[in-house]
This record gives C-alpha cells, structure tokens and sequence, in this order.
C-alpha cells in the first residue's frame, strides 16, 4: 500500500483509478486510510463478495490472504492478473504502470 | 477456486466505500482503467 501511494499520481497520469478491496469491516478500513492518508477508494469487503468473485487466494494453514492485483481497463476488459503466491508476492509499480501505459497508448490513434 | 482470465469480460459489483457509498466496477466504464487491489491484510 505505501508502494502504491508513493507513486499515486503516475497512476492518475494514466488514466486508473485505484481500487482497495479487503475482508475488513469499514471501521478498519477507516481507521488505516485516516492514519496513512490513502488516496485510493477503500472497498471494505467482510462478506467476501468481491474476494470470491475475483479468487483472492487464501492459505489455509498460514495466516492471512495472498495479496492479488487486476487491471481493468476502460471497457471493462481483465488486461492484467497477478495472484500472489505469497504476502509478498506483489508486482512491482513500475510493471503495473508499463501495463496501462501500454493500454492507452493503444487507445491513441496512431 | 475461480479466477479471471486475461482478455475476458470483467465481472462487475458493487461494494460501499468506507464512507457508505456505492461503488461499482461500472461506475469507471469508458472513464477511468481500474486498478483492483486485493490487500493482504492492514498491519
């Protein structure tokens, strides 16, 4: 999350909005996004819709949540998936970014 | 369990912000890409 953060506008210069989804209730999510001063939508999730929809895998015998990532771009298209295989399994921002700038520069008529 | 495949049809839903108001992976259609993070927990 701090990662995102620090590179928060690069991510509006392309056109994304960002998204956090979590099993937390809203109480949680409010109280990080207060401490920390996060820009992103905070989803909170607690009945697990969104986390089962999407497959947020969950190791049963280690504590916790794999960390997952998704890009959907403007049509509503899946244009990236990284489930994570471990809590620190997450993808860089700069491989993130490399996505979506590639998504709008097909966009741009040549 | 299920997972999304590239190149597919995101499905949508609506989940409240922290705030109470709605929001729906629709809401960004034709507007904005979306960047959908599934946290692994606040520590």
């Amino acid at each position: 999350m701090a990662q995102l953060r620090q590179d928060y506008i690069k991510f509006e210069e392309e056109d994304t909005v960002i998204l956090v989804v979590g099993p937390e209730n809203e109480t949680a999510f409010a109280k990080y996004w207060g401490r920390h001063n996060l820009p992103f939508i905070g989803l909170p999730d607690p009945k697990h819709r969104v986390l089962k929809l999407y497959g947020q895998e969950i190791k049963l015998f280690k504590f916790g949540r794999m960390p997952a990532m998704v890009i959907i771009d403007m049509q509503g298209m899946v244009r990236f998936v990284h489930y994570g295989h471990s809590m620190s399994d997450i993808p860089e921002n700069s491989d993130v970014l490399v996505t979506l700038k590639k998504l709008n520069a097909e966009r741009k008529p040549a | 369990m299920a997972k999304v495949t590239l190149n597919t049809s995101a499905p949508d839903f609506t989940l409240s912000n922290f705030e109470g108001q709605p929001i729906s992976l629709a809401d960004f259609r034709g507007k904005k890409h979306v960047l959908l993070v599934f946290n692994r927990g606040f520590v």
